[in-house]
């Protein structure tokens, strides 16, 4: 494994470089803010993997102008203050001009700090609605929860029926959920007859399964980002359990009897090339390249593209340069996703898809609604 | 309604036996050593990693459900063996034992985490998801053996600590140390059999429940904060008052989620404990207020 | 520079936590786990105040009465509880203020936090970055400590002491107790809401997991590293216990564990710190 480019001493010296504003300044040290421990940790770890291999990738081909990209993990544990320790860490000692992130909260948090110290915040993975607004230096490489719910609001009331229960995570991310298809739902002439939240990190969710149930809505929308393998499980031990709908994080959902028929928005994310995919799966002894994976993967692309145009136009390695440039380019487009924007959230096509057996079909493609 | 009650009362009394096997092996080595063990919660994680790692390396169920049980005996002794008994000579009060154990925790979790595996794990059996039919019933395979085993060994805690010589002694040592001292009881030594029976024990709720549902290392705190309010709740001292109060209150956090939305239920449980424990402080199974067996 | 002071910042914050904690566990013997919930209630408040648009002063001091009176409530327990019975009861508290954070939408936001409370200004400067924040959390900080040491050596102090050695003894000589607990129940709680205020205007974000149990076991953790009963080791533990983490950051750890592993280095350096010094770094034995 590559060592981390935390060592004081390393990026130190590399700072005196960077600051000194050298002809070919080309040194990069990107920061990754990311919950390593806690409950979200397992989440976490699947963010590093992505951003590490991005990395090493880039330096194997060369790196940035014949320098290697430093990056620099920082764990937050899911608690704001520590975010907001970290990031200031990663800003003096890391010198960091641009940084990704992860969770609502710490980003929350995190987002006017940003803005006054002009690092970048690219953020690909957290989804909650107050995110769109939160920091001009804050971009979201991900629509945000409302985007998805719309289209899957849209897509049910005329679909699958007219009254829908809501289980939803009781944190940040599944609360917005839960708001935004309520208030998408409704106004499409749907009724809500029953929402239950659930804990973050429980794995028991019997009661609020059963109580919904109960409830006999036409389908449940379901909000939770993690441990969807054990509630499949439960979900099969409750006789008539309507049929679930969720969003990207629901993906989990997929391949369980229980489950069959399911929908789910997706927000389009494809795998980078299966030599790759094949690299990444040996390197970290994991069965699959995941979402989240992926999505780190292609932001820190996103990043390393933007390193490459600036220094290509003789411009510094700043965050507000890289801001500029973001902006100026607009449009991003790999494997992975096309990403475009017009605003901090980039817009990207949402699917609907239906758990068919052992496949998830596509049955209608959405675009989300500015 | 009536079916869904039943259904949400199956739910809470299955919940209830798994905490009040940690609840009751909670309170055996509290009262016979006032150690506040939170540790015990970091046991309850490590052996469900354990056995899930021995069931990947194919071990069949059983043999692989005794090696955590004999793990987290060794476990609990070298915590007893190395901090509370050191913490004992140096004469620290319990608050700063209870700073020692929650260390002891965080030790705990990490080690999961970095000896197996971070994420939530799953156990890979099949049988795990297999259901049985009573009546409108149901109940799987996981759930009938929680329901089963917990209290089965619960009853057989309550047959050691009452019926053996060896029970008896270590019941001596906790209502009198000094006493006991005098007499040759060894109180350490005691307090290693006490540590090493509760931690074997609590390695089977832990297993079943991660077998059941799933585990992650940093999650089970709120088990033992449940278990522990069964055991204020029960009566300090008091095996049975543990086990029982464990179950009621699953059931009335289970239940709860009929009458109020389920985001409240944890606070509802803690405010009808607060309200109980000002207005009968003793416990419901009612016992002097004093460290003892 | 902002790193350091950063960090300064949040320690003196929670410098200013364990003093209330010691006030209530330390000097008087009420073992309180709920701590972290008054802060919260205390950083609520001013977030409400201040979006109001309440100042700086005013919107402080509303967020201390606050606290002062919940933490009032929390503490009556413990003239009918001891012990063991009082550190769980407050566990509940806890737990109840937890969920009463997440559920109370309305005022708290809910599980999504409060983000955006608008930056401390006093007659008209404002304190924006850690560097100019760190004036306001040192004098916050000198004022909760002074106070603090004239408590501990006025014969009111000298009364508290006495009150948890033998409170028996105390209301036996005609003492009142009550009236006592209930003082130092109100001071304390005041600590905690000014360290609330402070953190909610310095993060400008807040949410229930900031004031979970988890930070009410680190501030006792705090206290009883630093050692109990001393004002040096109320200062002491926070410095110490948030310094821990940001010195394991220097460590090279291969990546995909630097999370546990960090983690696991803070328990073992706690475990080692109580078998090294059961009474704390600057404390008497309890």
């Amino acid at each position: 494994m590559r060592k981390l480019g935390i060592g004081g001493f390393v990026t130190v010296g590399l700072m005196g470089f960077a600051v000194g504003g050298a002809a070919q300044a080309a040194d990069l040290t990107i920061g990754a803010l990311l919950p390593l421990t806690g409950p979200a940790a397992p989440i976490g770890i699947e963010e590093q993997n992505g951003v590490q291999f991005a990395i090493d990738q880039f330096n194997e081909n060369g790196g940035l102008d014949g320098t290697p990209v430093e990056v620099v993990f920082d764990d937050s544990q899911g608690k704001p203050d520590q975010g907001v320790l970290a990031f200031n860490r990663m800003a003096d000692l890391g010198d960091v001009p641009v940084m990704l992130t992860a969770y609502s909260s710490i980003s929350l948090a995190i987002a006017p700090l940003g803005e006054r110290r002009e690092i970048l915040i690219v953020n690909p993975a957290a989804q909650s609605d107050s995110l769109a607004d939160a920091s001009s230096y804050l971009v979201n490489t991900i629509p945000l929860v409302g985007d998805e719910a719309h289209v899957l609001a849209n897509y049910a009331s005329e679909n699958l029926g007219k009254s829908a229960a809501i289980i939803y995570e009781n944190a940040a991310a599944g609360v917005s959920g839960r708001d935004s298809f309520k208030k998408f739902f409704e106004a499409a002439g749907g009724e809500v007859i029953a929402d239950e939240p659930v804990e973050f990190g429980q794995t028991n969710y019997r009661a609020s399964l059963l109580k919904v149930a109960a409830a006999k809505p036409d389908f449940v929308y379901i909000a939770i980002t993690q441990s969807q393998a054990a509630m499949a499980d439960q979900i099969g031990q409750v006789p008539s359990f309507p049929l679930g709908i969720g969003n990207t994080f629901s993906s989990p959902f997929f391949g369980y009897p229980s489950t069959e028929g399911w929908y789910q928005t997706g927000i389009q994310s494809g795998y980078p090339s299966d030599e790759l995919v094949t690299k990444f799966k040996e390197k970290f002894d994991v069965d699959d390249m995941g979402f989240f994976a992926r999505e780190y993967y292609n932001s820190t692309n996103l990043i390393l593209t933007l390193a490459q145009s600036l220094v290509e136009d003789g411009k510094e390695l700043t965050g507000k340069a890289m801001r500029e440039a973001l902006f100026e380019t607009g449009t991003f487009d790999s494997d992975v996703a096309k990403l475009e924007f017009t605003t901090n959230t980039a817009s990207r096509p949402v699917e609907i898809l239906q758990y068919q057996g052992d496949e998830r079909v596509v049955i209608t493609t959405g675009s989300v609604a500015e | 309604m009536t079916m869904l009650l039943v259904h949400l009362l199956v739910d809470g009394i299955v919940t209830g036996c798994s905490i009040g096997l940690v609840a009751a092996t909670f309170a055996y080595f509290y009262s016979a050593t006032g150690t506040f063990h939170v540790a015990h919660a970091g046991i309850y994680t490590f052996c469900c990693y354990v056995a899930w790692y021995c069931i990947g390396l194919d071990i069949p169920f059983v043999p692989a459900l005794l090696i955590a049980m004999i793990v987290g005996a060794l476990l609990g002794m070298m915590i007893q063996g190395l901090l509370y008994a050191k913490l004992e000579r140096l004469k620290a009060t319990p608050l700063v034992m209870l700073i020692g154990s929650i260390g002891v925790l965080t030790v705990l979790q990490n080690v999961s985490a970095i000896l197996f595996s971070p994420n939530i794990i799953q156990f890979d059996l099949p049988w795990r998801t297999e259901y049985l039919e009573f009546g409108p019933i149901l109940l799987s395979i996981p759930q009938l053996l929680i329901v089963i085993l917990c209290p089965l060994l619960f009853l057989a805690l309550q047959v050691f600590s009452s019926r053996t010589a060896l029970g008896r002694q270590i019941r001596a040592v906790a209502s009198n140390p000094e006493l006991a001292q005098i007499t040759h009881l060894r109180p350490q030594r005691m307090f290693l059999y006490a540590i090493a029976i509760s931690s074997a024990l609590v390695a089977v709720p832990g297993t079943l429940v991660g077998i059941d549902q799933a585990m992650q290392p940093y999650t089970s705190l709120i088990i033992l904060l449940t278990a522990v309010v069964a055991v204020i709740a029960g009566g300090i001292g008091s095996l049975a008052g543990a086990f029982l109060m464990s179950i009621v209150l699953s059931i009335i956090q289970s239940v709860s989620v009929l009458f109020v939305s389920g985001r409240w239920s944890l606070g509802v449980v803690f405010a009808i404990f607060i309200l109980f424990i000002l207005l009968r402080p003793e416990g419901l199974v009612k016992r002097k207020f004093k460290r003892e067996l | 520079m902002n790193f350091l002071f950063s960090f300064i910042v949040l320690a003196e914050i929670f410098a200013i936590v364990a003093i209330s904690t010691n006030l209530l566990m330390g000097v008087v013997g009420i073992f309180s786990v709920a701590q972290a919930a008054i802060m919260g209630c205390g950083a609520y408040a001013y977030a409400v105040l201040a979006a109001a648009g309440a100042p700086f002063f005013p919107a402080v001091c509303g967020a201390m009465m606050i606290a002062a009176s919940l933490n009032l409530l929390t503490a009556l327990p413990s003239l009918r509880l001891a012990g063991d019975y009082f550190v769980i009861t407050s566990f509940g508290t806890q737990l109840v203020a937890t969920a009463v954070f997440i559920n109370w939408v309305a005022v708290t936001g809910g599980a999504a936090g409060l983000p955006g409370i608008p930056v401390a200004e006093i007659f008209g400067v404002r304190f924006v970055t850690a560097g100019e924040f760190l004036w306001i959390s040192t004098v916050a900080l000198a004022l909760m400590a002074f106070s603090f040491w004239c408590l501990l050596r006025s014969p009111y102090g000298k009364l508290l002491h006495a009150i948890r050695l033998d409170e028996i003894a105390v209301s036996a000589s005609g003492r009142k107790v009550l009236r006592a607990k209930v003082g130092v129940s109100l001071v304390s709680g005041a600590y905690a809401g000014c360290a609330g205020a402070l953190y909610a205007v310095y993060i400008s974000f807040i949410d229930p997991i900031s004031f979970d149990i988890h930070v009410s076991v680190l501030v006792i953790t705090m206290v009883v590293i630093g050692g109990a009963r001393t004002l040096a080791g109320s200062i002491i533990g926070p410095f110490l216990l948030l310094a821990i983490p940001q010195l394991l950051t220097l460590l090279e750890i291969s990546s995909s564990l630097v999370g546990p592993v960090r983690q696991l280095i803070f328990g073992v350096i706690l475990i080692a710190c109580v078998l090294w010094r059961p009474q704390g770094i600057a404390g008497r034995s309890l």
